[in-house]
């Protein structure tokens, strides 16, 4: 959770996922899209600005059961891709192949594309609902076919993105069997369980709170019906 | 000035309530305590204020509950808690750990619902008070239906009362249609302190879809925004009802805003949104109003209700009695 101190709009911290960190200067890197007064406001800053970071919070995507040469796949729609980049730093450690299905509107909205040149993942799937960079349509139709001829097959897919792309995906992952772990994104006023602000309808439960079990949801744990 | 002397320029008298300072967290924004120990020493609270106890665990509305505003945010959480029974058993005794001195704020569908927690709550020892939360404007029955007609209050009031001999808080609603009327109906059937205020029914709607931001449709309005409203309630009630120990809450930031509300008549404060933004400052402020009293050489007792010791223009509040 990120805060500029002194402000009165934004008033609340964000909640971003870390995107990148190089423990040998000690950076950490968010990968941030302008859409709102918050996110607007970290824009503004000028280079050397100080904000005051609350975390880490929540939990983080598991490389549990996975060994050398297994093969897994990431899936983010726009500035979804934002945690992936210290997934494959991850997954290059642990020798594990990661696949890119990176989706967005337009091509404009995938402009930070760049940032996953030499991340290691093993191939980058475009696409574009309107067909202006890469393939023409959505991120999950690019994976259901890629899933479906992926050989050996995906041991897990990893995605982050807005809720209709989610629920989506966890039909194609259900059918197809393949086990996921999702990003879920929810508007939250503190980021450690005071306010319940950022539930999710849940299957075993009414409610899963983003900020304490999740954000990294198993998709079958989530009431698709209910959140779209 | 020793530690001994410290405490004692702290402490704060809400009738039969002794805080040791008058630094109290809201219920709602600081849920059991234990979610805040990583940022503060909760023996150190003149209390904090627990999430709305009911007597059976309430599951709360669906998301989204929450969307910020200018200065402060909207909530429509529900009133989403684990019920009275599982807060004794998990929650109290590691409060008690940490030596918290603890508000239990309590809710209810009715009136038999509110008496029932209260009872649950009876004789259990480490509980400071009872506050009773009749101004949730989030829920479809109970809450702030009861602090919108001082007739339903003073019923409520008056079971609570017969109910419990502990210190009886009562959370009065901005939204009811005449704050002091219902601030009187509560003490006239026993509240021993009001808070006061609870969140302002208010509404988001998004310009594109034109739906309210919120799954409930309206929610409490909250943080700076609200301050001054909530601060000339405060003057307003401590005019009207003098005597009675008020506990001042609405937007309340920093050290300053503290002052003043204490200033307009509160004998202690409740920090409620900045919490979320800044889990660390119930307890930073404790450290500040402590530096303030030694740097100028007062007490606390002596900084509640300096405003209305003022011969100073009071504009519509000096009228509230009649």
């Amino acid at each position: 959770m990120l805060e500029i101190a002194g402000r009165l709009r934004p008033y609340l911290r964000r909640a971003y996922s870390v995107a990148d960190v190089d423990p040998d200067s000690g950076e950490v890197e968010f990968l941030v899209r302008t859409i709102g007064p918050g996110t607007a406001a970290l824009e503004d800053l000028a280079e050397g600005s100080v904000a005051s970071l609350l975390g880490p919070l929540g939990n983080g995507f598991s490389l549990a059961g996975l060994g050398p040469g297994a093969r897994v796949a990431v899936v983010a729609g726009g500035i979804g891709a934002a945690p992936f980049p210290l997934l494959f730093r991850a997954f290059r450690s642990k020798r594990i192949r990661g696949d890119l299905y990176l989706g967005g509107r337009n091509a404009a909205e995938l402009d930070f594309r760049a940032r996953f040149d030499g991340v290691g993942a093993g191939e980058t799937i475009l696409s574009t609902d309107d067909g202006s960079l890469g393939e023409k349509g959505f991120v999950t139709e690019a994976f259901a076919r890629g899933a479906a001829a992926a050989s050996p097959p995906y041991a897990r897919v990893y995605s982050c993105g807005p809720m209709p792309m989610f629920a989506a995906l966890a039909r194609v992952v259900e059918r197809a069997k393949i086990p996921a772990e999702f990003s879920t994104e929810a508007a939250m006023g503190c980021g450690f369980g005071a306010c319940l602000g950022c539930v999710i309808p849940a299957t075993e439960k009414p409610f899963l709170v983003s900020c304490l079990e999740g954000p990294i949801l198993p998709p079958e744990k989530i009431a698709w019906e209910k959140v779209c | 000035m020793g530690e001994g002397l410290l405490s004692a320029a702290l402490q704060t008298r809400l009738g039969p309530l002794v805080l040791a300072n008058p630094i109290v967290t809201a219920s709602g924004t600081f849920g059991y305590g234990l979610e805040f120990t990583d940022f503060v020493d909760l023996s150190k609270l003149g209390a904090l204020c627990t999430k709305g106890l009911s007597l059976e665990p309430h599951v709360g509305n669906p998301p989204p509950r929450i969307c910020e505003t200018p200065a402060g945010m909207l909530n429509a959480i529900g009133l989403q808690n684990v019920g009275v029974k599982n807060f004794l058993e998990e929650k109290l005794p590691r409060l008690r750990d940490f030596g918290a001195t603890v508000i239990a704020n309590v809710w209810g569908d009715t009136e038999e619902d509110y008496v029932a927690v209260v009872a649950a709550l009876e004789g259990v020892e480490d509980i400071a008070a009872i506050e009773l939360n009749i101004s949730c404007p989030n829920v479809e029955k109970g809450g702030m239906l009861f602090g919108n007609s001082p007739a339903l209050t003073a019923s409520l009031v008056s079971r609570v009362r017969a109910t419990t001999r502990r210190a009886l808080v009562v959370k009065l609603s901005p939204n009811a249609p005449d704050l002091v009327e219902s601030a009187r109906a509560a003490r006239d059937a026993g509240a021993d302190v009001l808070s006061l205020v609870n969140t302002f029914v208010g509404m988001a709607i998004d310009p594109v879809t034109a739906r309210p931001r919120l799954s409930f449709g309206t929610g409490g309005l909250s943080g700076p925004a609200i301050k001054p409203l909530a601060l000339r309630m405060v003057f307003q009630v401590a005019r009207a009802l003098p005597g009675v120990p008020l506990m001042g809450i609405g937007g309340i930031s920093d050290l300053s805003d503290v002052i003043e509300f204490l200033a307009a008549g509160a004998s202690a404060v409740q920090i409620g949104t900045a919490n979320f933004r800044d889990p660390g400052i119930s307890g930073r402020l404790v450290d500040e109003l402590a530096a303030y009293c030694r740097d100028r050489d007062t007490v606390v007792s002596d900084l509640v209700g300096r405003a209305q010791r003022l011969k100073a223009p009071t504009g519509g509040a000096a009228g509230a009695e009649g």
